[in-house]
């Protein structure tokens, strides 16, 4: 017998969802047979606000886009910024700016940790992840003043010098979290409730995944290894020796496999970052931005985040002020048209283990 | 790098009359194209030349000139080019075609287009409300819509911001208390 | 059974220190702020100590933490939220863009002021405030309630009209249910 089709709103408040969006499904039974999605609930209108302001003012406006990861954010628009006025950017900077990066990158892995298994019921993990994060958090708050919100990095290199001794605290940091790491695995990934319940669910094509514009941690659990930190390399990733894991399957496990390497990637990379950290100037003075003015043109810059590649388009029409900056989060796919696909066919219980795999960010998409 | 940057040119400019390339340094090469050439131009750079990756639709308001510009970034995970696609619509009647036909996510950029700019594009299926609900005003990217007159009409302000003043003059009026001496340094 | 004034006095002291050991907070990040909640919830921080955790449902829920700015499409959410919340209940706001607007002073999107949609308890500014500053907010809201002062839910019924009247400026397409709370 066919169950009757009954329509179900999940969000905005729901404590599955990743943040104030809904998802409007309508289930036969408990099985989704179609997912409409409704974002719009955290607009504040970021790109108009950015028009008004100047070329440094945006720089308060732009780490809030994506909150649990802000600096691949400021990392785009910087580079696109410096790509319009052709500014220089001293090799000490570009190193500083590498291991912000993969730090914020692995303090938005710890985040997602809690919150993958949170949606399975495994509440120790975001305990044990979420509370060793603030680890990062704290050399956030050394090197740039905030936990959450940095405008550390800005157009012609970065806001401030490393204190000192600040080298070795990230090392033994480091040390620390890849301990603490296999604690993690133990927890998550050898449990069986975790293994059961995210293989096999949430399966991106492979061969339609490119297509679909999966990209990041997704892309590469399909199988297929790209990455705009090799594809296309900015700062100094060309120099450093890192691996970008790629898993086969393309299901929740794979998506959660790709995450669990990576972030062991991180660790690497900051590590020879600190090795090959060369001395010399840390910005690139940019004039007074009351009167700094860029050239007319426009740049598009990507950077890899969590979540995927995170772009901003940048137009300049030779004023003060950006004539426009559009920003494209990984989440403005993953979250819209990947996620109405991947929900059809599935329980309604595994919305929101699938929604963490994907890393939907709703401030992203909606700025 | 640079033969595959002039491949790409060459193949665009002999296969569509009006168009025209500029090569920028690095990975990326720029066309300029009339709007009716769009779906054409980005199904033969995805069938064709392989750039199957959509990585960016950005729209601009160049309100002098009576123009919003639309740029269409295309990606190669093969040739590692990234093309950008510009094209001009008239600012007082702008439709332009579809083209989540070719890439489904094109839908979402689209629909934030005809929202935020009031662009039309011809048989987009999408709910009538992407971002924002209930709106009444003119689109709000628009350069001509003045959001600080409107968020001044609409929502009550608590007063107090209308000076800008350094909170900490507030402070001491308040409390009477000392500033510090390395304070009155950074004093505005 | 308890007329006499002194008995009541008895009574809402011990309701209020137990009010005050158990706030249940609603999982409702509606703004930016969302990210510093699991923080304070988890190990470094633990507000589970001060009584302080998380509750799924608004029906089970004693405050409404507002972590951030409110957007007019999600003010009408949050309105209903607040009014399907069963007494006690508080409301924190979280962060200077619900005092004064904050950064988005000039957004056409965002409200400038919370307190004039629903009543505040307690304010905690900052952007972000640290996790030591929402224990201190909490802290702040059982010192209240321990002395009778957080009263914004009788605020609120009593002066209805007032607030209505502010919630449908923003609010162009008001259809709501009541609740009868």
């Amino acid at each position: 017998m066919r169950e009757k089709a009954t329509t179900l709103y999940i969000g905005p408040q729901h404590p599955g969802i990743t943040g104030n969006m809904m998802v409007r499904v309508k289930v036969e039974g408990d099985t989704i047979v179609k997912a409409t999605t409704e974002v719009g609930y955290l607009h504040r209108a970021f790109e108009k606000l950015i028009e008004k302001r100047n070329w440094l003012q945006s720089f308060t406006l732009l780490c809030r886009f994506c909150v649990p990861e802000p600096d691949p954010v400021e990392e785009s628009y910087a580079r696109a910024v410096e790509e319009i006025e052709g500014r220089e950017v001293p090799e000490r900077a570009k190193y500083i700016r590498v291991m912000v990066l993969e730090l914020a990158r692995m303090a938005s892995y710890m985040l997602w940790y809690g919150g993958q298994a949170g949606s399975l019921g495994l509440y120790t993990v975001g305990q044990w992840s979420v509370g060793d994060r603030n680890y990062i958090l704290d050399l956030f708050e050394e090197l740039t003043g905030g936990r959450v919100y940095h405008m550390y990095i800005w157009p012609g290199g970065v806001r401030r010098d490393m204190p000192e001794g600040f080298e070795e605290k990230v090392l033994k940091t480091m040390n620390y979290l890849e301990k603490r790491l296999d604690d993690y695995d133990d927890l998550m990934f050898e449990n069986s409730i975790f293994q059961k319940r995210t293989k096999g669910i949430g399966i991106i094509d492979k061969a339609k995944a490119i297509e679909w514009g999966v990209v990041g941690p997704p892309l590469r659990g399909c199988g297929i290894k790209h990455d705009v930190r090799i594809d296309d390399p900015y700062e100094v990733y060309d120099k450093l020796d890192f691996i970008v894991p790629t898993h086969e399957g393309g299901d929740i496990w794979s998506r959660a496999q790709v995450r669990r390497q990576e972030i062991r990637q991180s660790i690497r990379i900051i590590r020879q970052v600190i090795d090959k950290m060369p001395g010399g100037e840390f910005y690139n003075k940019v004039p007074n931005p009351q009167k700094w003015t860029l050239p007319k043109g426009d740049a598009y810059a990507r950077t890899e985040a969590v979540r995927g590649e995170v772009g901003m388009y940048v137009s300049s029409d030779g004023g003060t002020h950006p004539r426009r900056a559009h920003f494209r989060g990984a989440a403005y796919v993953h979250g819209i048209t990947l996620l109405e696909n991947l929900l059809v066919g599935e329980n309604l219980a595994d919305i929101s283990a699938i929604m963490n795999s994907l890393g939907t960010c709703p401030p992203e998409i909606e700025r | 790098m640079e033969e595959i940057k002039k491949a790409a040119i060459e193949k665009i400019t002999t296969h569509f009359r009006e168009v025209t390339a500029e090569q920028h340094n690095g990975n990326r090469v720029d066309f300029f194209i009339g709007k009716e050439e769009i779906p054409a131009i980005l199904f033969y750079l995805k069938d064709e030349m392989g750039y199957n990756h959509l990585s960016h639709i950005a729209c601009v308001d160049w309100l002098e000139e009576k123009e919003f510009e639309i740029v269409y970034i295309v990606w190669s995970y093969t040739d590692k080019i990234k093309i950008f696609v510009h094209t001009r619509v008239d600012r007082e009647n702008p439709v332009m075609d579809n083209v989540d036909m070719i890439w489904r996510q094109a839908n979402t950029y689209e629909r934030e287009m005809k929202e935020m700019y009031g662009i039309e594009f011809t048989g987009l299926e999408a709910p009538e409300e992407f971002l924002l609900e209930d709106w009444e005003g003119p689109p709000p990217m628009r350069r001509d819509f003045d959001t600080e007159a409107y968020a001044r009409e609409k929502y009550w302000e608590r007063p107090g911001r209308e000076d800008a003043r350094d909170v900490r003059e507030t402070i001491i009026e308040r409390t009477g208390e000392e500033l510090p001496d390395f304070a009155k340094k950074y004093k505005r | 059974m308890i007329n006499d004034k002194n008995s009541q006095k008895i009574v809402d002291i011990i309701q209020n220190f137990a009010r005050q050991h158990s706030i249940w907070v609603l999982a409702y990040g509606t703004g930016c702020g969302a990210i510093e909640i699991p923080p304070t919830m988890t190990s470094r921080y633990d507000a589970e100590r001060l009584g302080v955790r998380g509750a799924a449902t608004p029906r089970q829920a004693d405050v409404l933490l507002i972590t951030g700015y409110l957007t007019t499409k999600t003010l009408k959410r949050v309105i209903r939220v607040y009014e399907q919340m069963q007494d006690p209940k508080y409301v924190i706001g979280f962060g200077s863009c619900t005092i004064n607007g904050g950064m988005y002073w000039d957004s056409y999107n965002t409200i400038k002021a919370l307190d004039r949609y629903m009543p505040v308890d307690v304010y905690i500014n900052g952007c972000m405030p640290r996790p030591e500053s929402v224990l201190s907010g909490f802290a702040k809201l059982q010192e209240l309630i321990q002395a009778g002062k957080a009263d914004g839910a009788k605020k609120y019924k009593e002066n209805l009209e007032w607030y209505r009247t502010n919630q449908k400026k923003v609010i162009p397409n008001w259809h709501m249910p009541e609740y009868n709370w």
